[in-house]
């Protein structure tokens, strides 16, 4: 009790801004957290300068979707919109009818990429961490170098694969590949995560009876649910990202097209609906947003569930 | 008949051999415990019965069984282990439950079964709790429910009390020791103090470097050492050893110089040891202040007062350190030299080899 009491004593001599050192929510954090009111400002500024940074083509590009297609290319240029309004949100849909297609097809292939892959990836990445099988340092090895190509190198080869398997434009010309590529770094990512589960813990389940797969099953998938979380998330942004290239490459069926590649139909002959195309672009990404909030969610919630303690 | 027999079990990694051909016969209801230092195989002889290392050479019987490939399940036995390995996200129920959910039981016996448990250790009203929210005697009491529900032939306990505090370490033993009571079914033990050794055992096996050193009760480990490592391991404060030579075996008594110490005469019946290094042990608590039967000087360079008890720690001149316990709280002094003795009678004798003579 003296030691706290002595504590909010010595941070009221510290800052002269506090005058009322045990009215101040400041005085009960840990002295680790402290900060003078100097010091905080200058971290906020620097995040603020950061996310203005990383923000900046966003705010931009919302701007553009809110004027009249006039307005874009008038000088000088006004960076706030004098009259603004969501008509391009509206008129888009009928300037591209295939619209709401491509955005279907964009999430429909992401999300049956982190299928496939989240299927893949945690029985492997068990095996990688609990098993000791010849090869597994090489095969982890292989994946690490895999991850080294982008998928433009190997484009060329790919289409020559998926035109014998007969899978170019279909869905699975753009699944498949995108699958593949992002299994090699979610197999070690989950492994790291894997490992860090005590072995005790599949050692105590086998010695009641437990097989591997109901070790799996029960123990290990549950306490892994973080990193699986994690692993959904970075393939589901992934694939999003890069169904582009393939998209381009392996397809060439309207219907089948993800949004990346429709929103090319914004792009006419004699001139670009640029409003509609950025209006487009943030609807497109609204279904990301929404799963990456949902899973957040359970990330934060197995966080604090799971926590592996001895 | 015994319920658990090794024969002749060897272990290797690689080239290396961490179980060097261990025999052994443990009778059903007997509390086993295996003690030695750090590195001297015994968690590893004791996975080697759970079933979770492979054996390299000999073999296990269990109830007349030969079981060295059979899975922990088939062959009855439950394992306690050192950091628990409870399920994190799992309710103590649950935890509790897992091995009668693996074998698919009605939840009505799975209730039945856990709720005995749960009983028997108290931990009734935390069923609905994480481990997370346990303390450490707690956590260790959902483990041993986790090895009773099963109803084993044989439990295993990997050093189940070392992550907790000396307090909680000596209820829990007691606990432990109560419900080998109640039970009644075979418990082997692997400690690397002494102290629940002696207090817990039926059955004392000392293990060093993958060989045993000497099996038996407590109070024989303690009066009768085979050799010069039980002697130093058992017992605490330590063994004092002083070296000497025997100068003349006669069949009846064993003159033993001890250089600077003077000359002592032992009752021995051994021939073989003329001539030969040997050494003397001699407990601290068998030391008396003032004059006895063989008496020496020294000066203590520390001085413990426990209240109970006294303890000096002094250096003789051969170099070896040397421990004196004493009841209550005699006058004695750092730096200030003292004369104790000891009976002869309560001398162990090893020879060049370490082995006891007798």
């Amino acid at each position: 009790m003296t030691d706290v009491a002595h504590t909010t004593e010595v941070a009221a001599v510290d800052s002269p801004a506090t005058v009322k050192p045990k009215a101040r929510v400041k005085a009960t954090k840990a002295m680790i957290d402290r900060y003078k009111w100097y010091e905080v400002v200058a971290l906020y500024a620097g995040i603020a300068l950061f996310l203005f940074f990383v923000l900046a083509p966003f705010i931009e590009g919302f701007l553009v979707s809110l004027k009249p297609l006039s307005q874009l290319f008038s000088t000088p240029y006004s960076f706030i919109p004098k009259t603004w309004s969501f008509d391009s949100y509206v008129n888009m849909w009928t300037s591209v009818p295939m619209l709401g297609m491509h955005i279907f097809n964009s999430f429909f292939i992401s999300t049956l990429v982190t299928l496939i892959v989240v299927m893949v990836v945690v029985p492997a990445a068990y095996a990688f961490a609990r098993f000791s099988f010849a090869g597994a340092g090489l095969l982890l090895g292989g994946f690490l170098a895999v991850n080294m190509f982008s998928g433009a190198v190997l484009l060329i080869p790919l289409f020559r694969l998926m035109r014998s398997l007969g899978l170019l434009n279909t869905y699975w010309a753009m699944i498949v590949p995108g699958a593949a590529f992002l299994i090699p770094s979610s197999i070690w990512l989950l492994r790291t995560y894997m490992m860090r589960i005590p072995r005790e813990l599949d050692e105590a389940a086998w010695v009641d009876g437990a097989s591997r797969l109901y070790t799996l099953r029960r123990v290990i998938l549950p306490l892994a649910m973080p990193g699986i979380v994690v692993v959904a998330i970075m393939t589901f942004i992934g694939a999003y990202a890069q169904q582009f290239i393939f998209a381009l490459t392996f397809n060439s069926k309207t219907e089948f097209m993800p949004l990346p590649i429709g929103l090319f139909a914004f792009f006419g002959k004699q001139e670009v609906i640029w409003n509609e195309l950025m209006a487009a672009s943030f609807v497109g990404i609204l279904p990301v947003m929404i799963v990456i909030v949902i899973l957040q969610r359970y990330l934060v919630a197995g966080l604090t569930a799971g926590a592996i303690k001895q | 008949m015994s319920q658990l027999s090794l024969k002749q079990l060897e272990k290797s990694f690689n080239e290396a051999r961490i179980i060097k051909g261990i025999d052994l016969d443990v009778s059903e209801g007997e509390f086993v415990v295996f003690v030695g230092p750090s590195g001297c195989g015994k968690s590893t002889l004791l996975r080697m019965i759970a079933g979770l290392e492979e054996v390299s050479g000999g073999q296990i019987e269990i109830s007349g069984q030969v079981v060295n490939d059979l899975p922990p399940v088939k062959r009855g036995i439950a394992m306690v282990f050192q950091s628990y390995a409870l399920y994190p996200h799992m309710s103590v129920y649950e935890n509790i439950a897992f091995p009668l959910r693996v074998e698919k039981l009605p939840q009505a016996e799975v209730d039945a079964r856990v709720g005995a448990a749960a009983k028997v250790l108290q931990l009734e009203s935390r069923l609905q709790h994480r481990p997370g929210q346990l303390s450490g005697g707690q956590r260790q009491r959902v483990a041993i429910g986790r090895a009773i529900v099963r109803q084993p032939k044989i439990f295993l306990f990997d050093e189940p009390l070392s992550n907790l505090d000396a307090a909680l370490r000596s209820e829990m033993r007691i606990e432990l020791m109560e419900l080998h009571k109640r039970l009644g079914s075979t418990m082997i033990y692997v400690t690397h103090d002494q102290i629940e050794a002696m207090t817990m055992a039926d059955k004392i096996v000392v293990l060093n470097a993958g060989e045993i050193s000497q099996v038996g009760g407590p109070l024989e480990l303690y009066h009768k050492p085979d050799n010069l490592f039980v002697a130093g391991f058992i017992g605490s404060p330590k063994m004092n050893f002083i070296s000497g030579k025997v100068r003349k075996a006669d069949g009846a008594t064993a003159t033993i110089d001890l250089g600077s110490l003077g000359t002592i005469a032992l009752p021995r019946t051994s021939t073989a040891v003329a001539g030969q290094d040997v050494t003397l042990g001699i407990r601290p608590e068998h030391l008396s202040l003032g004059e006895g039967e063989f008496g020496l000087e020294t000066t203590p360079n520390i001085v413990e007062q426990l209240g109970i008890h006294t303890i000096t720690y002094s250096t003789l001149s051969g170099g070896e350190n040397f421990i004196g316990l004493f009841e209550g709280n005699p006058a004695l002094a750092e730096g200030q030299p003292v004369r104790m003795s000891f009976p002869l009678d309560k001398v162990h004798l090893f020879d060049a080899k370490g082995l006891a003579v007798y």
